[in-house]
């Protein structure tokens, strides 16, 4: 858009037409204050504090020229002939600008004094008090005295519970709306609204349960009065008094910036850390209040040991020397004898540790981040290939912009990416879903189609055929490789079968491919239900950008929503099973079989509902040497020789790589509750006592070097020098901030509390292939699966995921009491069918067993299909894959 | 020489018939200023509730860092304090506290108040830390009423205005 030249207060501006006045003042450092706008909000001019003198060349009506004054300058005429909210104005040609005048502060302290007559004046008591723009603005703008009666103020009941996390105290509220808008316009959770009038104008929770939103923490934040507050932080301390700690959120692969406030090494608060790249200001419900599992009492703080079958508490030398001992005298009778298993919510520097461990020190291939379960999803190193391209921001991306998001509940398994993809949206682009089941982001895209459960692959199948019948057209990119293959096969597949198993049209489908392609930037977005039906999904859907050359440029390219904060770390670090390695789920045949001794788990609870896994497990206990690393005491850590501590993400540093592999750093917080060493220190203890001789050939062929270690930032410079995708990832790097919308330095005092500037680094994107400019882009066919009912098992299990899973982070935490308990989902046609009501516990039979579950019914689901959520409790053993055939009948 | 070591002994001379200003202590006590920065107290209202709010803004205003506040919420069935804010912690070290009375000025429900006892010694550095119990007074020597915006808790909405017409 074209510029437009004004003057504020005596500076020369000139910013893009459209930029309202509040805006446009910022540029130069002009604070005109204000309540109700929010720079990540739509203006909607409520709270009048940012009136000012607004000045624009008067115009002679008869000719429609400017009227110049005598020295030849335009006539400035007082634009409607008062004072004009800034925030709704927007900016024009020759506009004067006046901010200071008598007549401006005349109107700003009459606002105050207003706002002040009904607000209860309890800073002290109040938690914002400190980071109140209310405050601030009073102090900087406000009248020294009020005229009102002091004893008349209007009073409600003290705070009332909008929900089990958030709390509203109604006689603080200043009615600017700044909630409401949130819900509305960014969080697409519209459950908050006004009741009543005048004096008794209120906000209300309009949902059941109240304030049904997984973002409801942040109208806390942009709250500018002590109204809302949440329960997390309640009284716990003053905001001046905490110490923040840059940090990222470990909870999914958003890899949202967080601040870590600490008050006497004790975690006060989470509170988002903007980074325009990521998380813009905002976070998840799930992430600001599930970390209170760092102070749980129920931490395991010692290492222990297994002393006539009990396990023992002991010292770290002798739990580090058993281990070693053990896994040594295992490893040196052959290689594939020991394994390893890491969670990959681990950071960077514990991955690579740990894979240095297994593969040089114990020479083994044996290594996986996944628990071996049948909810394991496939390994996917199509974002590593053909993820979105380096310097992808979608925070810029608007109009000309299509998303497709297939197979994914973006809410429930990334939840900040509905913001940013409903960002996209309200810019002016396009978000299209297509899902088995009814999402929330869905009911809000701009399409939402349903295919069939169970016919992702033949979806995407579909889509690429046609993809590529498009492109066909435009010609192909010269680094694409394998296209004739994947064409003649496709070829060999009928479109009309493909879209008959899915349950699409061809129009609709055509519609959706057209978008695509004409899209200026295009993003793919898939989860878990992809990942969990694998490559014929995941892979397809990078041919599709591959083909197009949509990917290896900024904002176009795959977004896989992965399960761990850290997936795409284990990918691209090598925790994943090697050559003639075993993955994780065969890690329990081998453990039967006699050929996998030793194991050493790191963060994960394989046992956990896995009958054959703690099986396993328990034979390698009893007949090798089983380590676990963990935070709390579980099924895996009850069966093993050695248990050490595992350090929470708040008392350790390091770094993560997040779905659209940009890796960022996090720092120590507060301090262990008992001595513990981060694991890459673990593992280079562990590497330091082996007595496994590596033969000589093998040395010599070591890439990942030596184990001098001091501290963590040794590592993130190894990972730099050895791994060529994580060159120059350095703690230097990963520092360099840019100022995220703007902010300018005088702007706390009126988006204070908002959420905290990032001066502590946005974080580095680690390329892709498709980044690398000569890299030849290799396309690959998977043949589509088919999943699909028969005999006896006549519907088809899937189990979506769910944020609030009521796993171990969730220890302590507010949201403990909004954990989705176990159940299924089912069509009203099957209840119908087998005479099952709402709340009814049902019988699964699936090939594999049999469990118990209540059942819930959801007009949402089609008939044969059925949803268990995966969450702690599911009869999740019950499952083969992504999609299981079981049976349903009402438990007697 | 000799002359200025005369004038000394006289000065010296001329007090011995003039009253002492030394007192006995500690059997006799000198009575301190009315506005004396003695040791803290924390006060309590008329009705025994503390009238300390936890709000830390004593320990904001303390040029030592010698106040820890550590606040929690009151249990509505059985408030320490009015309104929804106590402190749970309340401690003063008075090895680092200067008496400067900074806290006094900034607490709002005039919780903190410095008195006239000064006599303070202490044997360890722990025993210097003086916490809540020993600082507040007893609960029946409270004074004056609770102030308005304090009494808010669990209030009704406000009656509409009453217009006299």
């Amino acid at each position: 858009m074209p510029d437009v030249n004004l003057i504020i207060d005596g500076h020369a501006v000139s910013v893009p037409a459209g930029t309202n006045l509040v805006d446009a003042a910022r540029t130069v450092e002009v604070a005109i204050p204000v309540f109700c706008y929010h720079p990540k909000l739509k203006p909607v001019g409520m709270c009048r504090m940012c009136l000012i003198e607004v000045y624009t060349p008067r115009i002679d009506p008869a000719t429609r020229q400017v009227v110049l004054g005598p020295d030849g300058l335009p006539q400035l005429a007082l634009m409607m002939n008062k004072l004009q909210p800034a925030c709704v104005t927007p900016v024009s040609e020759g506009m004067v600008v006046k901010t200071t005048t008598e007549k401006v502060k005349f109107a700003q302290r009459g606002v105050l004094e207003f706002l002040l007559t009904s607000h209860p004046l309890d800073c002290p008591v109040c938690d914002k008090g400190g980071e109140c723009p209310l405050q601030n603005l009073t102090m900087q703008w406000g009248p020294e005295v009020s005229r009102f009666d002091y004893s008349d103020k209007v009073h409600f009941e003290k705070p009332i519970k909008l929900s089990d996390v958030i709390y509203l105290d109604r006689e603080r509220c200043i009615l600017c709306s700044r909630c409401v808008r949130f819900q509305d316009d960014i969080a697409g959770d519209s459950v908050l609204g006004f009741d009543n009038r005048g004096r008794s104008w209120e906000i209300i929770s309009k949902s059941e349960p109240g304030f049904d939103s997984k973002f409801s923490g942040n109208t806390t934040d942009i709250c500018p009065v002590g109204a809302l507050t949440n329960a997390d932080f309640r009284f716990r301390s003053r905001v001046w008094e905490v110490r923040s700690t840059p940090s990222i959120c470990t909870h999914c692969s958003v890899g949202c910036n967080l601040s870590l406030d600490a008050r006497h090494n004790q975690l006060m608060r989470v509170m988002p850390r903007e980074n325009d790249d990521v998380n813009e200001i905002w976070l998840c419900d799930k992430g600001r209040m599930g970390m209170r599992f760092v102070e749980s009492a129920n931490r395991v703080t010692t290492p222990l040991v297994r002393q006539h079958g009990k396990l023992v508490p002991a010292s770290w030398d002798e739990a580090l020397t058993r281990i070693s001992s053990n896994l040594s005298q295992i490893a040196a009778k052959g290689t594939g004898q020991v394994a390893g298993l890491m969670s990959d919510s681990a950071s960077n520097e514990d991955l690579y540790a740990f894979r240095k461990l297994i593969t040089e020190t114990y020479q083994s291939t044996s290594l996986d981040h996944r628990p071996g379960a049948s909810t394991d999803v496939a390994l996917d190193d199509a974002p590593l290939t053909a993820g979105v391209g380096k310097g992808t921001s979608l925070l810029a991306l608007g109009k000309g912009t299509t998303v497709i998001v297939v197979a994914a509940d973006v809410e429930e398994e990334a939840p900040l990416y509905v913001l940013r993809l409903r960002g996209i949206q309200n810019r002016g682009g396009a978000v299209h879903v297509v899902n088995s089941f009814a999402t929330k982001l869905g009911s809000g895209a701009s399409s939402d189609t349903r295919i069939a459960a169970g016919s992702e692959s033949a979806y995407a199948a579909a889509f690429l055929k046609l993809v590529l019948e498009a492109q066909a057209a435009n010609g192909f990119d010269r680094r694409v490789r394998n296209l004739d293959d994947v064409r003649n096969q496709l070829n060999k597949l009928s479109i009309d079968t493909l879209l008959e198993t899915a349950g699409v049209s061809r129009a609709q489908l055509q519609k959706l491919v057209d978008a695509y392609m004409t899209a200026t930037n295009a993003i793919i977005v898939y989860g878990r239900t992809a990942q969990h039906v694998g490559a014929s999904v995941t892979q397809t859907l990078a041919n599709a950008a591959i083909a197009t050359g949509k990917c290896g440029k900024a904002n176009n390219g795959l977004i896989a929503l992965t399960a761990g904060a850290n997936t795409t770390g284990a990918l691209a670090l090598g925790v994943r099973p090697g050559k003639d390695g075993a993955a994780a789920n065969e890690f329990w045949a081998r453990a039967e079989a006699g050929t996998l001794r030793g194991l050493m788990v790191v963060g994960l609870d394989p046992a956990n509902n896995n009958p054959a896994a703690a099986e396993g497990l328990a034979t390698i206990a009893k007949h090798g040497f089983l380590a676990v690393q963990t935070m709390f005491m579980n099924e895996t850590a009850e069966l093993a020789d050695v248990v050490l501590p595992q350090m929470a993400i708040a008392e350790t540093d390091g770094t993560l790589t997040n779905a659209e592999r940009r890796v960022q750093r996090f720092r120590i917080a507060v301090a262990a509750p008992a001595a513990m060493h981060p694991t890459w220190q673990i593992c280079a203890y562990l590497a330091e006592r082996s007595t496994v001789a590596v033969p000589a050939s093998k040395n010599a062929t070591a890439v990942l070097g030596d184990w001098e270690y001091a501290v963590t930032s040794d590592v993130t410079e190894e990972v730099a020098q050895r791994i060529p995708r994580f060159g120059g990832v350095t703690y230097t790097s990963l520092d360099l901030s840019i100022n995220s919308w703007g902010r300018q330095a005088n702007e706390s005092v009126y988006y204070d509390g908002t959420s905290y500037t990032n001066t502590e680094g946005n974080g580095v994107q680690i390329a892709a292939l498709a980044d690398e400019p000569t890299a030849p882009l290799p396309m690959a066919f998977v043949a589509p699966v088919a999943f699909e009912p028969k005999g006896e098992f006549g519907l088809l299990l899937q189990t979506p995921v769910r944020a609030y899973n009521g796993g171990s982070w969730s220890t302590d935490s507010k949201l403990s009491t909004v954990q989705v308990p176990a159940h299924v989902l089912i069509s009203p046609s099957d209840a119908a069918r087998w005479n099952i009501n709402a709340g009814d516990r049902v019988t699964i039979a699936s090939p594999v067993g049999t469990s118990t579950v209540p059942a819930q019914i959801d007009k949402n689901v089609a008939t044969g299909h059925v949803l268990m959520p995966d969450v702690a409790g599911a009869p999740l053993h019950l499952t083969l894959g992504a999609y299981t055939r079981v049976a349903i009948r009402r438990a007697e | 020489m000799l002359g200025a070591f005369l004038k000394g002994l006289g000065t010296t001379f001329k007090y011995l018939f003039k009253k002492p200003v030394t007192v006995q202590y500690p059997e006799e006590k000198r009575v301190v200023h009315e506005r004396f920065r003695g040791r803290h107290q924390l006060n309590r209202f008329q009705n025994g509730m503390e009238r300390c709010i936890g709000c830390s803004l004593c320990a904001a205003a303390c040029p030592s860092d010698a106040i820890l506040v550590v606040p929690a919420e009151n249990d509505p069935a059985k408030p320490n304090s009015p309104g929804e804010r106590y402190a749970a912690r309340y401690e003063i070290n008075m090895l680092r506290c200067i008496f400067c009375g900074y806290c006094e000025d900034a607490c709002p429900t005039n919780a903190i108040t410095l008195e006239h006892q000064y006599e303070l010694s202490f044997y360890d550095r722990k025993s210097a830390i003086y916490d809540k119990s020993m600082l507040l007074i007893p609960i029946d020597k409270g004074h004056g009423e609770i102030p308005p915006v304090l009494t808010q808790l669990n209030r009704r909405p406000s009656p509409p205005a009453q217009i006299d017409l």
